[in-house]
């Protein structure tokens, strides 16, 4: 029975962060649409190359927070959080 | 000129000595303390001792020890490139240095304004710790970058400067800004606390990720060797020849571009959010105005 | 020995790291930007010294000039002078030389003029006492014996002498 629930637990931890990096859609496409405009701009005005590019790796790692908070639920999930949860379980039997 | 003389040699060979062997002291380091693992380990960085202090107790990580090296490395690098300088003599190591030192200016100058010029130094601090910090894995080490209090610490200080800079601007308004509409003011204060979280998060995920792809990738090739070249006998089938090449590219873009790329985000970041805390402008008109007050009393 | 886990967070080793930013800044701050910039100003102070330099010999070379074209200009305005002075004292000569020349062809002219007057007075004289003698002594041979030789003598000369008169005024 324990060996049952341990398993759903490491189970479900596993799941939640494959479900969690999900969240990676949103700053790809995010990113994607960034990248294009730069590109826009630099066809329509090439002598702003440096300034656009510049502006666009901030405007990206500004994008990418999200799914970078998303890496990190992921990696609590997987690395800490089935430890915690086990320790719980146990005190929790006794 | 002294240039030539054979003290200077001596000392440009110590420098060098400097710049290098915390490097050499580095690998040999982890070599001599840590065992080899085998398969797929992905931990925080390695304790060498732990130091009880109160609240929590200290250990001695890798993180910390290799960020320590990469510093007296930055201070041997300092030494060596200007060591020597003279007004007139223009060897390469001092054209190096001032082309540092006019680049972070420029860099200062151009995204905080004039009144933030002082924090040339500090930009170039964070510059040159974040960057080496995460080259280190190019050689192997365990980048300091990826431990999050390493990078949770370097924000704090920005948080800090950021608060200071606030308040320097108006303590009534810090405060104001808080309520600004009163029902959101939890909001207003966690919004605050994210910004060094979301900036310490962005560069310790950043790192952290690309290293974690790199130890899967060199796993799973690993693995794939083993399968695929496991008849041959001897050494031959043993060796991860595959393993050859592709994480390469990877290192090339996890460590040398995303590592230079965090650091001038970071960098740019600390940049935006201390000289959009402090409008110098603002600051100086209302300053004026102040004085232009309290004249009648004093006259 | 164990490691530390993935994500955690230690109080100390933050504030260490925070230490380590702001040590390094401080190193960067003393022995790159500071050392630099010093140097940079140092050169700086001698790029405008030898400005000064170069702006102060041109002055100089300016100011040399200046003189010496005035000294050229001296010259010449004194050859000039010279040469004027030369011309003026040459014509002044010349022309005291013409007035010279002028005055003595003038003196003789009239001394000339004057001794052709006094000879041709002393012809006429001459010729008046001729005429009066030859006159008178027609008139004697003519007139013998009626009229004194006294009185015809005078009426002669009187007449004679008016046509003289006549004769100079003409002239």
């Amino acid at each position: 029975m324990l060996e049952l629930a341990i398993g759903i637990i490491l189970g479900c931890c596993a799941l939640g962060a494959g479900a969690a990096m999900i969240a990676g859609i949103g700053p790809g496409i995010g990113e994607g649409n960034a990248v294009a405009k730069a590109c826009e701009a630099i066809g329509r005005q090439p002598e702003c190359k440096g300034d656009v590019t510049t502006t666009m790796l901030m405007g990206c790692a500004i994008a990418e927070t999200t799914g970078l908070y998303a890496l990190v639920i992921a990696i609590l999930l997987i690395f800490f959080a089935p430890g915690r949860f086990v320790d719980i379980l146990m005190t929790a039997i006794g | 000129m002294n240039t030539k003389s054979k003290l200077f040699r001596l000392v440009d060979l110590c420098l060098l000595g400097m710049i290098l062997l915390p490097l050499v002291a580095g690998i040999a380091l982890q070599v001599l303390t840590q065992p080899v693992s085998g398969g797929l380990e992905i931990s925080g960085a390695y304790i060498y001792c732990t130091i009880p202090l109160p609240f929590q107790e200290l250990p001695i990580t890798e993180s910390q020890v290799n960020s320590w090296l990469v510093m007296v490395s930055v201070l041997g690098l300092c030494l060596y490139l200007t060591h020597g300088l003279a007004p007139k003599a223009q060897t390469r190591r001092q054209l190096a240095a001032e082309w540092i030192v006019e680049k972070a200016d420029g860099l200062v100058r151009q995204n905080m304004g004039e009144y933030f010029k002082g924090f040339a130094p500090f930009i170039a601090a964070i510059l040159a710790l974040s960057a080496f910090s995460s080259l280190l894995s190019l050689i192997g080490l365990y980048p300091p970058t990826s431990d999050l209090n390493v990078v949770g610490g370097w924000a704090l200080l920005v948080f800090f400067l950021i608060t200071f800079y606030r308040f320097k601007a108006g303590p009534v308004q810090y405060l104001k800004a808080f309520a600004d509409p009163p029902l959101l003011a939890p909001l207003n204060v966690i919004s605050e606390v994210a910004t060094p979280v979301s900036m310490a998060f962005r560069h310790y995920g950043n790192v952290l990720s690309g290293s974690i792809i790199s130890a899967l990738v060199a796993t799973a090739l690993q693995g794939l060797s083993a399968i695929v070249l496991g008849w041959l006998p001897g050494v031959l089938g043993q060796f991860p020849l595959l393993q050859i090449g592709l994480p390469a590219i990877l290192s090339v873009y996890f460590d040398l571009f995303s590592g230079y790329l965090q650091a001038f985000i970071f960098a740019m970041l600390t940049m935006l959010y201390v000289a959009g805390a402090f409008p110098a402008d603002v600051y100086a008109q209302r300053q004026a105005r102040k004085q232009r007050k309290t004249q009648p009393h004093t006259n | 020995m164990q490691s530390l886990a993935v994500i955690s967070l230690n109080l100390w080793q933050i504030l260490i790291s925070l230490c380590n930013l702001v040590i390094l800044y401080l190193i960067l701050k003393k022995f790159l930007f500071q050392r630099v910039k010093k140097v940079m100003a140092q050169r700086q102070e001698d790029l405008d010294k030898q400005y000064q330099q170069a702006a102060r010999a041109e002055e100089d070379a300016l100011a040399n000039q200046k003189k010496w074209e005035q000294t050229m200009s001296g010259a010449k305005q004194q050859a000039d002078e010279m040469l004027r002075s030369a011309a003026a004292r040459a014509e002044r000569r010349s022309d005291q030389i013409v007035a010279d020349a002028k005055e003595r062809a003038d003196g003789i002219v009239r001394q000339a003029e004057s001794e052709a007057q006094l000879e041709r007075r002393k012809a006429a004289d001459e010729m008046k006492r001729e005429l009066v003698d030859l006159s008178t002594q027609l008139a004697e041979k003519m007139l013998q014996r009626e009229i004194r030789q006294q009185d015809h003598h005078d009426i002669i000369q009187a007449f004679v002498d008016q046509i003289g008169e006549n004769d100079d005024r003409d002239q």
